[in-house]
């Protein structure tokens, strides 16, 4: 296994399109690192440059020291992952997971005994003669898994690797690539725009939005203490809420609701007295309480928790209550608020 | 695991690639023959039912052959059965056609020779003797490959 390092790395296409920009990432030996951001921010790019498979505009690409921006794809000793299995449909599961090793033409019982112990791994040693056709969407994205696995590669790449599953087969695979993950304790870096799957596999999490990184931390801090608005928005499910305000006389005051601020909030707001900030409010934040007054749009029964929609004045507000709750549409729920991030209007930064 | 058993254990994922390339190898080879026999220059010497037979069978050959070499990849035993019958086949046309066509006397523009020339009978006849070789070796092949991965599953099973 090995250490990466991206440094400075740009993406410019011939079309002077710039997909990525400027991103620097060192991932330790061992660590599972996951880029996260939706459609079309870069994510993907990254990792097809990290592969070999686009070419690097400017910045260096490192692996244990070596510098790889230049060298070809299959010298890279890199391992990746596709979406869409990319298995050959004519080869059985063995075949499929021998056939890298049968390329580089190594000893055909050490391929065996590889092919073996990966299919072990991945509970696919009663498959090894079927063809793709034969297995599920599951079993085929662990025969892709497996023919990384054989390889033992330096760094494995995963490019969006469970969003063909339906979602119980994705959640027991994104179970069985952490078991995976902690196993062979290798190197990884893996490419999602589900946030789930980041918040559960990743030691850490670069979140991306249009080709810049918008914060690298674990997956707590990306939480619990978002750099900007797009990380706040984007981690968390349901989104947290957001609230337009302003900061006078140690409140927080928007046209539809307002709430006072602790001591520790007014020394942090300090500098915003009487200026444009937004309070986000994850909806797990929201309890039962007197600060405000949710008119009920929608309920939803989650079973532990409830999802209640409603609004505050014209404010529309998602609240995660830790109870079932049966409310009407038009029932009024006495609300508030702890945990209140706060951003920039202008900068859309956190203040911190 | 020792170096002979993993190459045991390897038969249970792996095709008998031997035995079914020296099936398509026989069809190659068979397919030579019968180009040798059609080219011939010889006048109406070969339209006969004997050619027609030739033919119809070559086809069924090819069909049976290629079945085979799909067959014996999976180790199937019937298969490798197949192709050794068959390949004695071949050997025995070698006494048909070639042999009868070798010692033939034919008057071609006005000279007389054998319709099938000592050359041409010695080509056909190596034809016809590889196309038979590879399929009994690799009948042969398959039968001693089925029988080795047979009684390793047996020791399989015994120690599961």
């Amino acid at each position: 296994m090995a250490e990466l390092k991206l440094q400075h790395l740009d993406k410019i296409y011939d079309n002077n399109v710039q997909a990525v920009y400027d991103f620097n990432l060192d991932v330790a030996d061992g660590e599972l690192i996951v880029l996260v951001g939706p459609s079309g921010c870069g994510k993907s790019t990254t990792l097809r440059m990290v592969a070999g498979l686009e070419d690097i505009s400017a910045g260096r690409l490192i692996i244990d020291g070596k510098d790889i921006t230049t060298m070809p794809p299959k010298d890279r000793d890199i391992a990746m992952v596709f979406q869409n299995y990319a298995l050959y449909a004519h080869m059985t599961v063995y075949e499929n997971m021998a056939f890298s090793l049968v390329l580089r033409k190594e000893n055909k019982n050490v391929i065996h005994q590889k092919v073996l112990a990966a299919a072990e791994i991945l509970g696919l040693t009663d498959q090894l003669n079927k063809k793709p056709a034969q297995l599920s969407g599951g079993q085929r994205q662990r025969v892709a898994m497996g023919r990384a696995i054989v390889r033992t590669p330096k760094v494995f790449l995963f490019d969006e690797p469970l969003s063909n599953l339906d979602a119980k087969l994705r959640g027991a695979t994104r179970r069985e690539i952490l078991l995976l993950h902690k196993r062979l304790k290798a190197t990884m870096l893996y490419v999602t725009h589900d946030q789930t799957e980041a918040l559960t596999l990743a030691d850490r999490i670069v979140c991306m939005s249009m080709g810049h990184v918008q914060q690298i931390g674990t997956p707590l801090e990306l939480y619990d203490m978002p750099n900007n608005l797009f990380v706040a928005s984007f981690i968390g499910l349901p989104p947290m809420n957001f609230i337009e305000g302003r900061i006078k006389d140690g409140r927080f005051v928007s046209p539809n609701l307002s709430f006072a601020l602790d001591d520790a909030q007014k020394t942090l707001l300090a500098a915003y007295s009487d200026k444009e900030v937004v309070a986000g409010i994850r909806p797990e934040h929201i309890l039962k309480g007197n600060d405000a007054v949710l008119k009920v749009t929608l309920n939803e029964n989650l079973g532990q928790t409830t999802l209640v929609h409603g609004t505050v004045g014209k404010q529309k507000l998602t609240a995660k209550l830790r109870e079932w709750c049966d409310y009407e549409r038009g029932d009024e729920v006495g609300i508030t608020f702890e945990n209140v991030h706060f951003f920039d209007k202008e900068t859309t930064n956190a203040i911190r | 695991m020792d170096e002979k058993t993993i190459r045991l254990d390897r038969m249970r994922y792996t095709n008998n690639g031997t035995s079914s390339g020296f099936a398509l190898l026989a069809i190659l080879f068979n397919v030579f023959y019968f180009v040798s026999i059609y080219r011939s220059d010889v006048g109406t010497y070969y339209y006969s039912w004997l050619i027609g037979l030739s033919i119809i069978y070559n086809l069924v050959f090819m069909l049976v052959v290629f079945l085979c070499s799909e067959g014996v990849k999976s180790y199937n035993f019937n298969y490798s059965v197949t192709m050794i019958v068959v390949g004695v086949l071949q050997i025995s046309r070698i006494f048909i056609i070639p042999l009868k066509a070798s010692t033939t006397i034919l008057k071609v523009n006005e000279e007389e020779r054998a319709a099938m020339l000592p050359a041409q009978h010695l080509r056909v006849v190596i034809f016809l003797s590889v196309s038979a070789f590879f399929l009994i070796a690799g009948g042969i092949i398959g039968i001693i490959k089925h029988n080795k991965l047979e009684s390793y599953k047996k020791t399989l099973v015994k120690t599961a």
